[in-house]
Order: structure tokens, then C-alpha cells, then sequence
């Protein structure tokens, strides 16, 4: 008897002990699963999509910003004529009628027709109250000064999951504070899986993206922008840049390239266009490096503005190769002062050798060339130089001049802009303030990345630059009454191991004024056709806009 | 005995009048979720109308459009701009 009731007793424990395991399996192991499974049955998940964060000029106005778009969809088992509304839908959405039939012959209950409807055809079709016919509401990207600094600013697209992404520029490199945190919300369907009119829970853990308030001043961009664009195609030139930077803080006050693009259209431009060619392009700068080389040797008491060069009345040879100046007029003993005015290749070659290659090296180094200044945009990229056991007599001579050595324009600008800022260079920056949703605020302070050159060397390289501006090549444009610093450049291009005889990359680089400069800025054209020297072509523009930005800052001739 | 009666019909009639209150606020707040729905859905038309007016106000008052809007009406590029030396002009008597 005793037996039977253990055995009973053994059997209903047993039991419960099964009872329980299986309990511990649904309720603990297969828990979030059938969640899911339940989720699934009466809603389906829907992503919120945040608020992409704006992108302000200096002034607070949006450069790109976000505006409401809607999603025009159908209901299939509701239209009633499918010719009549495909006729009517393709006149106000500018789509072609057939595609808009063959979608609404499908059996589904939700089918998408057109997206980036704006809120003037939801209205007209509203009124025309078709059956079937309804609206989603998203965000597009907005560019309300169109195309402006379009290169900067990059544009939004989609990621292969069919989600917003930030490409290029600062959409680019600031994507993930822009673009914010996604939400979920739940929308309830019925037995049949159609969604029930309700409100979607909208107890979201998403979170819309920060704004970003750059440095950009949307009048000088404004400016520089039509101006590049028109002396791009009166000089013929293929492509053109002008970056404008503030010395004292590495603020970039403008920035653009030329072919540009529409970031609100980009799909319907070539990929070309879209890079920043400022940071991604890597070029030789010609007689705008000058400027470097000679601070380096001013800076090493290797020469002074009034030293002679002993090896001026002639072409040079060095290490087989003749070098020769730019017009093929020689100046016997000119002054350092003298080679910066007139671009004396073979004065250069001089100061170069003085200077000799450990501290050429060391100054290229200290200007930054051939490291990333550390822009907050994408693309930048940076030349490599090469290693000292690889240079010649020649390579040496050569970049006394531009020549041999690449750099990136906002490589060039940001070193250049270090003798107009007492000989300390500066990081060049575009964002100054980040805006979080929350409220909070960071502010972006300038920051200096290192003193390649004193501060006295600094002043005597600026009276050189503004001597070469006052009675170099480019005198005659000059603004008269203002002390400008700068150095006109008409760079060849390396083509197959030789240089192109036809082709030049002319350029102008200056700072203004002199004395106390508010701006630096440099102006490049790709392979120029109507003229191809720099002071014929980027120097005009140069000083149409200095003059232009010096008048909008207020501030008077000093002479 | 008596005076656990007498407890016993007050929390009686508690129960009652607390039931009838329930009652009355129910049936006063039932409704408020509509009115609810009604505010949030003023809410995001109003967003919604912000954010096209907006989008207006941003096309209107940008430099592409003023500049365009200037050129129709007759203002072009400065071509020679005047600079005034330090020395001021004065008349010679």
C-alpha cells in the first residue's frame, strides 16, 4: 500500500517537476520570442524616423535644414477607377500615368506611389478626395540657398537599408549627431493584418538629431561662390577653388568648388562633383609655396630680406637639369625681397639650398604639409612626402619653387595663413557650435597647431608679400588705399613623368590687411584657357573679392 | 452589538457614495481622451503648418533669392568702388 502511494506520489511530483521545466521554457527561454510572436499578430513595428538636425551659417540661417514631405500611397481594394485616378494623380505628381496604373492594379492594401510630395499637390489631390488615396508624413532635406556651398555641405541619401545618411562634407563627417536615434512605435492591426485607425504609440526612445552653427558667413560664401562660378567659365577653366579663412582662428569664414552640384538633386549630377576638391585634391602648388620656403629660410637666419642671391643672372643647373624662371628674365644679385616680386625660380633654388634638405624637410613638417590638418569636413586627404633618402639635388631646388611637392589647397591656405597670424598656425574648423535637442550647447573653441616661423620673421615675410603684391606681376589690380600681403602662382601640371607645356593650375594667395588681417584667402583655377598665368586670371579674383569682403566688414583704406 | 451595526451601514454607505463619485468622474473624464486626441492633433497641424511657413519664410529671405529678386528690379554689381585716402580732401581756401 505504502508502495502504491510512493510510487503515486513519486509520479505527481514528477509531473509538476515536467509542468514547471516546461513553464521555465516558455515563460523564460522562449520569453522575448513569443513577445515578438504576439507583437507581431495584433501591430506591426514601425521605425519613428527623428528630425535630421539643421546645419546654420554664422548668422543662424539654415544652410540645410529639414521640411515636411509626404508619401503618396494607395489602398488598391478601395480605388474604385483606376484610369480616372492614375490620370488625375500623374498630372499633379509629374509622373508618368502608366506607372501609376500599374501600381494601382495591384491587390494590396497599402502600396507606395510617390515620396518628397510637397504640401501643395497633398493639398490639391486632397481636394479631389479620391477613394483610396492617402498620405504619409516624413522629412526631406531642404537647401534653402539652393546650391550654395553645396561642396561643404554634402548631401542626404539612403544607406542600403533605405534609411537617411549624411555623404560628403559635413553631412558626411557629422552624420551621426545629425541624423539623431531612431524610434519605435507599434501599429495595431485587425485579424485580416489591416492597420486599425489609431494612434501609433508614440512612447518612442528616439531622439532627434543636433544642429550644427558653422563658422561659414553666408555673405562672403555667397559671394565667393558667384564669383568663382563666373570667372570659372569666363577663363575657360576646368574646374575652380576659393577657400577664405580667418588667420587669427582658423575659422573657415567660405569655402567652394567649381563644377558644383544641387545637394537637393544630387542623384541627377556626375559623383565628380560632389567632392570637396579644397580638401580632396592634391595639386603642385608652384610660386604659392614660395612663400613657405622663404619664412623657413628667414626663420633660420639662413638669408634676410636684403640678402643678394649670387646665382641669379642665369638658369641654374642642378643635377643635370636646367631651371630657369618663369618669363626667362634673370635679375643678377636681386635682393630676397626682389625673388618674392618677381617669382625668381632660380632665387629660390638659391634659398632652398641654403636652407639645404634636413630643414626643408623639418619646415615642411612644421607648416603641416603632408599631414591632415584635421578639417571637420569628409575627405580630407594628405600628400605623402617623401622619405629623405629619396630626394635629389633637384627635388630639393624644385620645391624651393612649388614645383615636385604636393599639397592640398586647405593644407597651403592653412600654412600660408600662419605668417598673416604672427607665425602661429591655427587648425582650420567649420563648426563652431553644436546644438543638442536637449537643449545643451558646446561651443568649439579655436585651437593652435603649432609656431612653424617667429613672429618677427612673420612681419618681415608679410612686408615681402605685400611688396610683391604692390610691384609684383599683379600690381595692377592692387586695391588702392589697403595694405594687402600676397603671391600670385602659375603651377605645371605633371602629366606621364614630364609637364604639360599647355596647362597650368594658376593661383593667388593673399591676406588683408596686412597689418592686422581679418582673412586669408586663395583662389585657384584648374587648367585656365583664356589666360594661364596667375596673375592674370586668380588674382583678379582675388582682389574683386577682398575688396568686396573689406567693404563689408567696414573697414577703410589705411593709406 | 448595535454600535457594530451602525459601522457596518457607514461603510456600507461609504462604499455607495464612493461607487456613485467613481461613477460621476468616470462618466466626466470618459470623454477626455477624445478632447485629448483632438489637442495633439491641433498640436501637430500647428507643427506641421510651422514648419511650412518656415520652409517659406527660408526661401523668401535667402541671399539666391533676394539677389535674383534685386537683379529683376534693377540693381546690378558695383564695378569701380571709390576709396578716400587717409589724407582728407579740403578745399584749398
Amino acid at each position: 500500500m505504502a508502495l502504491r502511494l510512493r510510487i503515486s506520489l513519486l509520479a505527481l511530483v514528477l509531473g509538476f517537476v515536467l509542468i514547471l521545466l516546461r513553464l521555465f521554457y516558455w515563460q523564460v527561454v522562449k520569453a522575448s520570442e513569443l513577445s515578438q510572436l504576439g507583437v507581431e499578430q495584433y501591430g506591426a513595428v514601425r521605425k519613428i524616423v527623428p528630425q535630421r538636425g539643421d546645419i546654420l551659417a554664422s548668422d543662424g540661417f539654415p544652410l540645410a535644414t529639414s521640411k515636411i514631405t509626404y508619401q503618396v500611397y494607395a489602398n488598391t481594394k478601395v480605388v474604385e477607377k483606376v484610369d480616372q485616378t492614375s490620370s488625375l494623380l500623374s498630372t499633379i505628381l509629374d509622373m508618368d500615368e502608366a506607372s501609376i496604373a500599374a501600381k494601382l492594379s495591384l491587390d494590396k492594401y497599402w502600396i507606395g506611389i510617390k515620396n518628397g510630395v510637397d504640401a501643395e499637390s497633398k493639398s490639391k489631390i486632397e481636394a479631389l478626395k479620391i477613394p483610396g488615396i492617402g498620405f504619409e508624413q516624413e522629412y526631406s532635406r531642404f537647401y534653402p540657398e539652393a546650391s550654395m556651398a553645396a561642396n561643404l555641405l554634402g548631401f542626404v541619401g539612403k544607406d542600403n537599408l533605405g534609411d537617411n545618411k549624411g555623404y560628403f562634407g559635413i553631412e558626411g563627417y557629422y552624420d551621426r549627431l545629425l541624423h539623431g536615434k531612431e524610434g519605435s512605435a507599434i501599429e495595431i492591426m485587425d485579424a485580416t493584418g489591416r492597420p486599425i485607425l489609431a494612434r501609433a504609440d508614440s512612447n518612442s526612445n528616439g531622439v532627434d538629431g543636433g544642429s550644427l552653427v558653422l563658422n561659414i558667413d553666408r555673405s562672403i560664401q555667397f559671394l565667393v561662390d558667384r564669383k568663382l562660378k563666373s570667372a570659372v567659365e569666363k577663363y575657360g577653366a576646368e574646374s575652380g577653388m576659393i577657400g577664405v579663412i580667418e588667420p587669427k582662428t582658423g575659422k573657415i569664414l567660405a569655402m567652394a568648388s567649381y563644377p558644383s552640384f544641387d545637394p537637393a538633386n544630387y542623384s541627377k549630377f556626375p559623383s565628380d562633383s560632389y567632392i570637396n576638391h579644397f580638401v580632396s585634391s592634391l595639386y603642385e602648388p608652384g610660386s604659392t609655396f614660395k612663400p613657405l620656403v622663404m619664412s623657413a629660410a628667414l626663420n633660420e637666419n639662413k638669408v634676410t630680406a636684403n640678402t643678394k642671391c649670387p646665382s641669379c643672372e642665369g638658369p641654374v643647373s642642378v643635377g643635370g637639369y636646367d631651371l630657369h624662371t618663369w618669363n626667362d628674365k634673370y635679375y643678377p644679385n636681386t635682393t630676397m625681397t626682389e625673388v618674392i616680386q618677381h617669382s625668381d625660380n632660380t632665387g629660390m633654388v638659391y634659398v632652398a639650398q641654403q636652407l639645404g634638405l634636413d630643414k626643408m624637410l623639418e619646415y615642411i613638417n612644421k607648416f603641416g604639409i603632408g599631414k591632415l590638418t584635421g578639417i571637420d569636413v569628409q575627405g580630407e586627404t594628405s600628400p605623402e612626402i617623401k622619405p629623405k633618402d629619396q630626394w635629389y639635388a633637384v627635388d630639393l631646388a624644385t620645391t624651393g619653387f612649388g614645383q615636385g611637392i604636393n599639397v592640398t589647397p586647405i593644407e597651403l591656405l592653412t600654412a600660408f595663413a600662419s605668417i598673416a597670424n604672427d607665425g602661429k598656425m591655427m587648425k582650420p574648423h567649420l563648426v563652431s557650435e553644436i546644438r543638442y535637442p536637449d537643449g545643451k550647447k558646446t561651443d568649439v573653441s579655436p585651437q593652435e597647431v603649432g609656431r612653424p616661423i617667429s613672429t618677427e620673421n612673420a612681419k618681415v615675410m608679410t612686408e615681402i608679400l605685400v611688396n610683391a603684391v604692390n610691384k609684383g606681376e599683379a600690381s595692377y589690380m592692387r586695391l588702392k588705399g589697403y595694405r594687402v600681403a600676397g603671391k600670385t602662382g602659375t603651377a605645371s601640371i605633371p602629366v606621364q613623368g614630364h609637364y604639360d607645356p599647355t596647362k597650368t593650375i594658376a593661383s593667388f594667395e593673399g591676406f588683408a590687411p596686412a597689418d592686422d588681417p581679418k582673412f586669408a584667402m586663395i583662389v585657384i583655377f584648374n587648367k585656365p584657357t583664356a589666360a594661364i598665368y596667375g596673375a592674370e586670371t586668380a588674382a583678379p579674383v582675388f582682389f574683386d573679392i577682398a575688396q568686396n569682403i573689406l567693404n563689408y566688414y567696414h573697414i577703410p583704406p589705411s593709406q | 452589538m448595535k454600535r457594530y451595526k451602525a459601522i457596518l451601514a457607514l461603510l456600507i454607505l461609504l462604499i455607495l457614495v464612493l461607487g456613485v463619485i467613481r461613477v460621476g468622474i468616470s462618466n466626466r473624464i470618459s470623454t477626455g481622451g477624445v478632447e485629448l486626441g483632438t489637442i495633439e492633433d491641433e498640436i501637430s497641424f500647428y507643427r506641421t503648418q510651422n514648419l511650412i511657413y518656415k520652409e517659406k519664410i527660408y526661401t523668401l529671405s535667402s541671399l539666391n533669392h533676394i539677389s535674383s529678386e534685386a537683379a529683376k528690379v534693377g540693381f546690378v554689381d558695383s564695378k569701380a568702388s571709390l576709396a578716400i585716402g587717409s589724407s582728407l580732401p579740403i578745399a584749398a581756401r
